[in-house]
């Protein structure tokens, strides 16, 4: 099984600030390509995420911030016709650290499933306690 | 109440307009005037999907100014969305009256000058919002609500010239 490899895209620094929190908990992280949307025209943010998962011989995951942002919007003309290129939105810091911890274990569709339920259930309400 | 926004912006459906826009008008309807995306169904259909709970209608200019005036008649606030300032103006001249532009995004390209963070203009696009002016079209430059709207005219006086 290869390494699935992953570009995360993100409004301002958002992608790189998530790398660097992720590699607080995880450690060092390589392998993983960063891009922000900022300046870009929506032809030139689907270019520029069009040349780096052009590069991938067995698939790879584009991890962007929200739905329906150009982030998103623009990974879903890039993965366009290439079956094993998936787009996961809502990418959150558990949801980072799981792909770093199981990139080598499945493929880019089966891993996409898993950090799908994983970003969902990462989502936890603390209610207060009683003292 | 129908048009509350008709936004030039060149990533169209996004999360400025969603978001932002979308967050303080609750938009019941989001027109795409683009040619281009009109004519490609996959691209009508991405652009749909970009706005979860709301009507999406992907169009050509022909038929964005057919359908203007009734829309404007409809219950519930419309944005209208357009690639680029000649889009804008085909709009108008094809008979869409609009009172406001919103100039939300057109970024950096190769023969383009700055204006701001997100916009920058080339020479079409100074004749495109010159002719827009000169029908009466008050063109304002703005990102997202909470930013001020200024001017086109005031960012660059040329456009008035």
């Amino acid at each position: 099984m290869s390494r699935v490899p992953a570009l995360v895209v993100m409004h301002a620094d958002l992608a790189d600030a998530l790398l660097r929190a992720a590699a607080k908990v995880y450690g060092p992280v390589d392998d993983v390509e960063v891009l922000s949307n900022e300046g870009l025209s929506r032809g030139d943010l689907e270019r520029a995420i069009d040349e780096k998962v052009a590069r991938w011989t067995h698939g790879g995951l584009v991890l962007t911030d929200f739905w329906g942002g150009s982030c998103h919007m623009c990974s879903a003309v890039a993965a366009r016709g290439r079956g094993e290129v998936v787009v996961l939105t809502g990418l959150n810091l558990p949801t980072l650290i799981d792909y770093l911890h199981n990139r080598d274990a499945f493929d880019a569709p089966v891993l996409a499933e898993r950090l799908l339920k994983k970003g969902q259930d990462s989502i936890r309400l603390q209610r207060s306690q009683p003292e | 109440m129908s048009w509350t926004l008709v936004r030039v912006d060149d990533r169209l459906i996004h999360g400025q307009v969603v978001i932002a826009w979308g967050g303080r008008f609750a938009p019941s309807r989001i027109w795409v005037v683009d040619d281009a995306s009109a004519a490609n169904p996959w691209e009508r259909e991405l652009l749909a999907s970009g706005a979860p709970g709301i009507e999406v209608t992907v169009c050509g200019v022909a038929e964005a100014a057919a359908g203007f005036e009734a829309e404007r008649a409809r219950p519930g606030a419309a944005f209208l969305v357009v690639r680029d300032l000649a889009a804008a103006l085909a709009l108008r001249e094809a008979g869409a009256v609009f009172p406001v532009l919103n100039l939300g995004g057109l970024h950096h390209a190769p023969g383009k000058t700055k204006l701001n963070e997100y916009v920058y203009l080339g020479d079409a696009d100074r004749a495109a919002a010159r002719r827009l002016l000169a029908l009466g079209v008050r063109i304002e430059v703005q990102d997202v609500p909470a930013s001020p709207a200024r001017p086109l005219a005031e960012l660059d006086p040329s456009v008035s010239a």
